[in-house]
């Protein structure tokens, strides 16, 4: 009982659904339920973002009970739709590399992190990217994500080198700083937008 | 609070099966329980099957007048007690039933039983300051679990619990050292580290019945994420080379052979002393060294309850074919000849009995000691060995080796059974504890049982499995 409340009614009208792991949950027009999978070298930052979007957005001395590789929330958009995102962690370590298939697959969502201190890391990212298109779904919604942007004096990647390589590969490009929260709901804002709706039903 | 829920859904799911407008129901589950005996495995149509029937029913409870006006999490219980029901009975039918299975499992099991003798936190990036190999020991019993029980569900609490463990302890950790909170890049090294170690049996075999097993609708979320992790670390594991611990391939190999030495050299070293002792203890030795691959941490325990029991009952029987093995080996006047010498003589001594007054413990049963006896029992054993070196020394005799390198490891057996039905009366305690909540829930079953069509008649043993399953469980939701 404690828990449920949490979890609002996802399996109502649900029967017979057998591929559901493939979506990860149910979603209706309304009320959206995404997975997202975090992609990036080790130390990047990736699970800083989760979690700076995660408790940034409601209490933030709320604790965190399980660390950070799993984590959802759920935000509000504009037009009164709400999209909860259910947001995986990966290993970023070389040696894990080959394991990313079995957590991007079925993820409406990627966002490919790279630390705009580390060319290293931005190769990564493009190695990931381009590992996605390969074998990722094919509608995938991707983004590709400078963190550690308040460390400018250190920057060694330009941020016009993110934005050309998202442009060409048709993503969304954004630079967030997970420890001044800068732009980190920005980035899970314009992610939403971006998501395909189910028709809408109304 | 949760468990309670769950298993509230159980009793409360059974009680409905009673009623008699669910005579339906309960023909429709017993005869898709038998149409599955019918038929050879096969787990890709076997899942379908399962999965299909499960949706249905669910459906069909939904829609029916027993459930009328019922709550999600009411219609949620009915279909987990369903679950748990379906799968239990099924169990030893799709169960690690294809030999391809069974064969990954073993493949599987030695991989890791070789490589958990030389793996390294830092051979898979686990940084310095969250190693804490003590700790991890809590998460691996948790995944050790995973063959107590029978229900998908229950299984995957194992997963779960064990994953919860890892993530609080790399919490606190990070909460210590004022380090970022863990991601994915601290968890899962831990996980597969702490799989390494534990080599949970038929992990293989367990992972796919979950997969297949498990309703998919409630594999979802944060339970799918930390599956997916078990996945991926079985995965890693069963694919490690010397490039992935980075280390060098003739080190690797190196260390790969070895491990095959200790463990080939233990086993052989068992044989060995089975000719002299009673043989169940060598098997312990190995199973305890080897991590028991196929059986959970219960039978183990059982075992070394068993032995004490009889070794001190052929204790100075054993004595004399001990020496007496040793005759053909030695031909000088030696230790064991002496001993050979010694025993004949006891024999003859009508008080035998007396000699051995000074040796407290010889007469002991398991339940005799207390973990208070530890402390004189080691210094007991002490004062042997020093004995028998000292006098294998005094003889020169070139078979000291062997008999202490004997003595050692029954030694260690007697204190390892001596601690073992310690732990095993906690154990039974706490059965009896559970029991004892359950007891009221057992009674109402035995009630349902009595009156009630086979369907239903061995819930009752599933119970406190499916009690023990949910206790644990705050993740799995």
């Amino acid at each position: 009982m404690g828990c449920s409340g949490s979890v609002p009614a996802r399996s109502s009208g649900q029967s017979g659904g057998l591929n559901n792991l493939e979506n990860a949950g149910s979603s209706d027009a309304k009320n959206l339920r995404v997975k997202l999978v975090l992609l990036g070298d080790s130390g990047v930052g990736k699970s800083c973002i989760v979690l700076r979007f995660v408790r940034g957005q409601f209490d933030p001395t709320s604790k965190v009970t399980v660390g950070a590789s799993f984590l959802s929330q759920t935000i509000a958009l504009q037009d009164s739709t709400t999209v909860k995102f259910e947001i995986w962690d990966t290993a970023g370590q070389e040696r894990y590399a080959a394991l990313a298939p079995l957590y991007y697959r079925g993820a409406a969502v990627a966002v490919v992190v790279y630390d705009i201190t580390s060319p290293d890391s931005f190769n990564k990212a493009q190695y990931w990217v381009k590992e996605l298109q390969k074998h990722g779904s094919p509608d995938i919604v991707m983004a590709l994500v400078g963190n550690k942007a308040d460390l400018h004096e250190k920057r060694e990647v330009p941020a016009q080198d993110g934005i050309e390589y998202a442009e060409k590969n048709g993503m969304f490009f954004i630079e967030t700083s997970a420890k001044t929260a800068d732009n980190i709901n920005q980035l899970f804002e314009e992610i939403a937008k971006r998501l395909p709706r189910p028709s809408p039903s109304s | 609070m949760e468990n309670a829920d769950v298993f509230l859904g159980l009793h409360d799911f059974l009680e409905r099966m009673r009623q008699p407008s669910a005579a339906d129901f309960v023909k429709s589950i017993k005869s898709f329980i038998v149409s599955f005996s019918n038929n050879a495995p096969d787990p890709e149509r076997d899942s379908a099957a399962v999965q299909s029937f499960l949706a249905n029913m669910e459906a069909a409870f939904r829609a029916h007048p027993l459930w009328a006006g019922c709550s999600e999490e009411e219609l949620d219980s009915a279909g987990e007690g369903l679950e748990k029901y379906v799968m239990t009975k099924l169990f030893t039918r799709v169960f690690a039933s294809i030999p391809d299975d069974v064969k990954t499992d073993e493949q599987l099991s030695e991989k890791i039983a070789l490589v958990q003798q030389f793996v390294r936190p830092e051979n898979l990036d686990i940084k310095a300051s969250f190693q804490n190999e003590t700790s991890w020991l809590l998460a691996q019993k948790e995944l050790q679990k995973i063959n107590m029980y029978k229900a998908p569900r229950d299984k995957l609490v194992c997963i779960l619990n064990c994953c919860k463990v890892i993530n609080n302890l790399l919490l606190n950790a990070s909460i210590a050292l004022n380090e970022n909170p863990p991601g994915a890049d601290e968890f899962l090294p831990v996980l597969i580290y702490v799989t390494i170690k534990a080599n949970p049996p038929q992990l293989h075999s367990n992972l796919l019945y979950i997969q297949r097993y498990r309703r998919q609708s409630r594999l979802v979320g944060e339970a799918a994420y930390f599956f997916t992790n078990m996945l991926s670390a079985e995965s890693f594991i069963s694919n490690i080379d010397a490039q992935a611990l980075s280390m060098e391939e003739s080190e690797f190999e190196r260390n790969m052979e070895s491990a095959q030495a200790l463990l080939s050299g233990l086993s052989a070293d068992m044989d060995g002393l089975s000719n002299q002792n009673d043989e169940s203890e060598g098997q312990i030795s190995v199973e305890q060294l080897i991590q028991s691959k196929h059986q959970g941490v219960n039978s183990t325990k059982e075992k070394e309850h068993l032995t004490p029991v009889r070794s001190s009952e052929s204790k100075s029987v054993k004595k004399v074919t001990f020496a007496k093995d040793q005759e053909p080996i030695t031909k000088v006047p030696s230790l064991s000849e002496l001993e050979n010498k010694g025993a004949t003589m006891l024999l003859k001594e009508e008080k035998a009995s007396q000699v051995f007054q000074e040796y407290p413990y010889l007469f002991a049963q398991v339940g005799d000691l207390t973990i208070s006896d530890v402390e004189d029992l080691l210094n007991n054993y002490k004062q042997l060995v020093f004995k028998y070196v000292c006098l294998s020394k005094g003889l020169g005799s070139a078979t000291s080796s062997l008999p202490s390198s004997v003595l050692p490891s029954q030694v260690q057996l007697q204190v390892e059974t001596m601690k073992a039905p310690e732990e095993h009366k906690r154990v039974e305690l706490n059965d009896e504890s559970e029991k004892d909540t359950s007891e009221t829930n057992d009674s109402s079953n035995q009630v349902l049982n009595s009156n009630e069509e086979k369907v239903e008649s061995q819930l009752p043993e599933d119970e406190e499995k499916v009690e023990r399953g949910g206790k644990n469980d705050e993740t799995s939701k």
